[in-house]
């Protein structure tokens, strides 16, 4: 069970999904990701794709127009 | 006072309105009956980048050039526009609009941020990208609202075959995008 963080401030869409979904792929079941976010269209399409694939998703609203997007690995 | 924001900010019918995104049909329903609106009203359909041309024109004239003489402006109408000036410009104001709503909206919503640039690449891909969009946009003769949106709308065939060098071009630049900042 670990918890990794990755920071994904000041960057536009795709850029956050797409590393989201490379550093889930070397991530063990049960491992957390936590995603720090500034682009509102990564609050849609990162949390979109992760239920989609049937992970948990949690979305944390930190401050204005900054989220984490908390992402435990089911599978 | 502070309550009272406090309140507001777990209102269901504020966070539904002003905070949550649309879904991508309820967006699409919007645009569409927009555009339809301005063709009705108007005559002539909804474009963006047309205009930035004028806007090009005028700050060059603020520099001490003069692009009224190129041939891009030859046409009566562009001369009109670009003497009447920004405020008599619809296409102007449309585009003013555009910004001034994005930014209330996300002042609304409370998530105006100032974000920080990250890296040079960051300053070089915009800078690049912006100049191709814009150059590419007037060779084209629109962007993907003029030439894509309004042109598929109308049933012109041009607008299909736009989208599909569309893909073409996001298929190139995803390729750069995964080379240059993953």
């Amino acid at each position: 069970m670990k918890e990794i963080n990755l920071d994904c401030l000041g960057e536009a869409c795709p850029i956050p999904l797409m590393k989201t979904e490379k550093k889930m792929e070397e991530m063990a079941v049960g491992d957390v990701i936590i995603v720090a976010i500034d682009h509102s269209c990564a609050m849609k399409n990162i949390p979109e794709w992760a239920r989609k694939q049937g992970h948990n998703v949690e979305i944390e609203e930190v401050d204005d127009g900054e989220w984490e997007i908390i992402i435990e690995k089911t599978k | 006072m502070n309550e009272f924001w406090l309140k507001l900010g777990k209102n269901k019918i504020y966070n539904t309105l002003l905070k949550e995104p649309l879904t991508y049909i309820a967006g699409a329903v919007l645009l569409s009956i927009f555009q339809i609106a301005h063709l009705s009203v108007f005559n002539s359909g909804w474009g963006v980048t047309g205009t930035f041309a004028n806007w090009g024109a005028w700050l060059y004239k603020l520099v001490g050039g003069d692009a009224s003489s190129w041939s891009y402006f030859a046409s009566e109408s562009a001369q009109k526009t670009l003497s009447s000036g920004f405020m008599n410009d619809g296409g102007s104001i449309r585009n003013l609009g555009i910004i001034v709503g994005a930014l209330v909206a996300t002042l609304f919503a409370s998530q105006f941020k100032f974000k920080k640039i990250k890296s040079w690449r960051q300053v070089i891909a915009a800078v690049l990208g912006g100049l191709l969009m814009g150059y590419g946009a007037r060779l084209a003769g629109g962007c993907n609202i003029g030439a894509l949106f309004t042109s598929i709308a109308s049933l012109s065939l041009s607008g299909f075959v736009f989208g599909g060098f569309l893909l073409v071009g996001a298929f190139l630049g995803s390729k750069l995008l995964v080379k240059y900042f993953m």
